[in-house]
């Protein structure tokens, strides 16, 4: 209905404010022509119930009625086709005209008409322009001056005066409006520009961001590892394809499920279980390690992600990555297996150079000179420590291979120091150093540890200390660290360790570079050794060492008392 | 009357280390490199005071041996001396045998704990 009148309203032109105007007036000739209807209705009904229809005024009263409905459409005419202006001057003329023949000249000049100039004054600064107020104001008081002459009457200044204020204030009202109309077309055009460009810009961004995440997503894609993303509460957020072949389950049973799912999969071997479970209670991020899946043996990686778009750098996340290490698996325990039959192989003679050696040394075959007994000591020292590094890579062969198991039975702490002190009292002593040892008051007398596997971890710590100090002392201690946790400290006065060697020195089949190689035997298995058996017994070690005043290492172990 | 000692080693060389520490120390000592050649001299002649046995034999393993030693009351009162180069062996083994060896074995070490065995 709206779009039926509008068709009829609106005159489309370019400029929004004549066509504005159009639409007024085309609203105002609608009005007009609806009065002029009603009009020419209500004389008709009028002057034939009162047989007046002949009278020559009514006839002129229709007559007129017809000239203006005529008018009028010609006007709205002119309006829609070819000029608003025009069409509004010659509508204010028409209405001006028809005014002036609305009432008696008395009526119209000085009484109760008079107010009817007014409306062409405020109407033409709406519809033409607005400084056509004034041009109406002239009209109608030129009118109004004509009529009061014609019937000998004074001429209504104060009526004149009236119809040139409304005329001013049509004019400044007007024309405010049409400034105000054309600021808020500029913000408007402004506002709209904004709008464009935002638009482009987000477009663009969005564009850039989505090549972006395709990006990511077709690389993440063709990861041959296996990726899980989890959020802060273990539900799995992303997975690559790769994970299916990885783990042999489809996607679906990934995503959106929780990492305590993944845990209990029976899948997973029981073994594996444990260090899973320990990454999520205690949020550690792990790199490498293996478990065991169905057939498979996977190398595990968790790394937390942050979001540093934010100051406090959140964590939001975890991604942690699989990859099959099924193949390096059983070439390490092939290369284990190798190295515990060709130690245990080697052991064999060396144990009979041993025995040889002894018995030249105990002369068991006749009396032998010093110098002779003397060859046979170093024989048999020599036999001792190639037995020793044997010793040291089929323990290392055992525990790549997982061999290597931790006995745990009541021990005596005291005792370990006896055993210590009785092995390399005499070591130390050929070096002149002092080898003490003390025993923290609070620890347990009896206490749960693999005896064996202590021993061989102070013995191979205190042997290093011996080892790099050429004088001073080495000191043991066996402390109590806290209420749960147990502590063995070996500390020495020696050359120290260079503080960018450090992190290193407990890798395997590493010794600290340079002279130090030379100068002192061994494959730099010993370190090792000791912190992966501090490991097995769900313990740590520490180094602390300053150049030319010593090292210490310090061991702590779970406290449990039998 | 010196005692017996019975060597069961595959080892040449250690079996004739073993068996000079022990003979040092007036043992007579009888040797044997097989599990299964062990086994049928088990079940017949003089029962030794000490058995030496090695854990890894050829045909019959050691700890076969030991379970025949242990079922034969003729070997009530012989002293059984595991030497074997394997820790867990010796470990798995410790309660049916009167001493664990773990080599390398001494030629000291053994002359010393055989000669104090001996009755006075």
């Amino acid at each position: 209905m709206n779009k039926f009148f509008d068709s009829f309203l609106n005159v489309s032109v370019p400029d929004p404010d004549d066509a504005r105007r159009r639409r007024v007036l085309n609203i105002l000739l609608l009005g007009t022509l609806l009065a002029t209807v009603v009009g020419f209705v209500a004389i008709v009904v009028g002057s034939a119930t009162s047989n007046e229809l002949n009278l020559p005024e009514t006839q002129i009263l229709l007559g007129g009625t017809l000239v203006t409905t005529f008018g009028i459409l010609g006007i709205y005419q002119i309006n829609k086709r070819w000029s608003g202006r025009w069409a509004a001057l010659l509508y204010l003329l028409l209405l001006t005209l028809i005014f002036t023949f609305t009432d008696s000249p008395d009526q119209l000049s000085n009484g109760r008409s008079l107010f009817i100039f007014t409306l062409p004054i405020a109407i033409s600064s709406l519809i033409l322009i607005p400084e056509a107020s004034f041009l109406f104001a002239t009209i109608g008081s030129g009118i109004v001056a004509w009529l009061a002459l014609s019937i000998d009457q004074p001429v209504n200044f104060f009526a004149i005066i009236g119809f040139f204020m409304l005329a001013l204030v049509s004019w400044l009202s007007a024309r405010s409006l049409e400034t105000a109309l054309k600021e808020l077309r500029a913000i408007n055009t402004n506002l709209d520009q904004e709008v464009m460009d935002r638009t482009h810009a987000l477009t663009a961004s969005l564009d850039r961001e989505r090549i972006e995440a395709g990006r990511n997503q077709a690389i993440l894609n063709s990861i041959a590892d296996g990726v899980i993303v989890f959020d802060k509460k273990w539900n799995a957020t992303m997975a690559n394809p790769a994970i299916k072949s990885m783990l042999d389950i489809p996607l679906e049973l990934v995503i959106n499920k929780n990492f305590r799912d993944l845990i209990e999969h029976p899948r997973l071997a029981a073994q594996s279980r444990g260090l899973l479970q320990a990454m999520i209670e205690h949020d550690t991020q792990p790199v490498g390690f293996r478990i065991g899946w169905g057939e498979k043996t996977l190398s595990v990686s968790a790394a937390q992600v942050y979001d540093n778009r934010k100051e406090n750098n959140k964590n939001i996340g975890t991604v942690i990555v699989f990859r099959d290490f099924t193949r390096e698996a059983e070439v390490e325990k092939l290369k284990s297996t190798f190295v515990a039959i060709v130690s245990h192989e080697l052991r064999t003679p060396l144990n009979a150079i041993l025995g040889y050696a002894e018995m030249f040394k105990e002369a068991v075959y006749g009396p032998m000179n010093e110098k002779q007994v003397n060859m046979a000591v170093r024989i048999m020292k020599n036999t001792q420590r190639l037995l020793g590094l044997i010793n040291d890579l089929l323990d290392q062969a055992q525990m790549e291979a997982g061999k290597l198991t931790i006995h745990i039975a009541p021990l005596k702490p005291a005792e370990l120091l006896e055993s210590l002190h009785g092995l390399l009292d005499k070591t130390a002593s050929d070096k002149r150093l002092r080898l003490t040892s003390e025993i923290d008051d609070d620890l347990p007398e009896i206490l749960n540890g693999d005896s064996a596997r202590l021993h061989q971890i102070l013995v191979n710590l205190v042997t290093n200390a011996i080892k790099f100090t050429d004088q001073g002392e080495v000191r043991v201690k066996l402390l109590r660290s806290d209420d749960a946790k147990w502590g063995i400290e070996v500390e020495d006065t020696g050359q120290g360790i260079p503080e960018v060697d450090l992190p290193y020195i407990f890798d395997t089949f590493r010794q600290v570079e340079g002279a130090t190689t030379r100068v002192h035997g061994g494959f730099g298995l010993g370190l090792s050794i000791v912190k992966q058996l501090v490991n097995l017994m769900s313990g740590d070690v520490k180094v602390e060492s300053k150049i030319n005043s010593g090292t210490k290492f310090t061991i702590t172990l779970p406290l449990v008392i039998p | 009357m010196s005692e017996l000692a019975l060597i069961i080693e595959d080892d040449e060389d250690l079996a004739s280390i073993f068996a000079e520490a022990l003979r040092g120390i007036d043992y007579e000592v009888e040797h044997v490199a097989d599990g299964k050649l062990a086994q049928e001299r088990l079940k017949s002649g003089t029962a030794p005071f000490i058995i030496l046995l090695d854990m890894h034999l050829p045909h019959i393993s050691g700890g076969d041996l030991l379970t025949t030693i242990k079922q034969d009351e003729r070997f009530e009162n012989t002293i059984v001396i595991i030497t074997t180069a394997d820790a867990r062996m010796g470990d798995m083994y410790r309660d049916q045998a009167d001493f664990v060896m773990i080599k390398p074995i001494s030629f000291v070490q053994l002359r010393d704990l055989t000669a104090r065995l001996k009755p006075k």
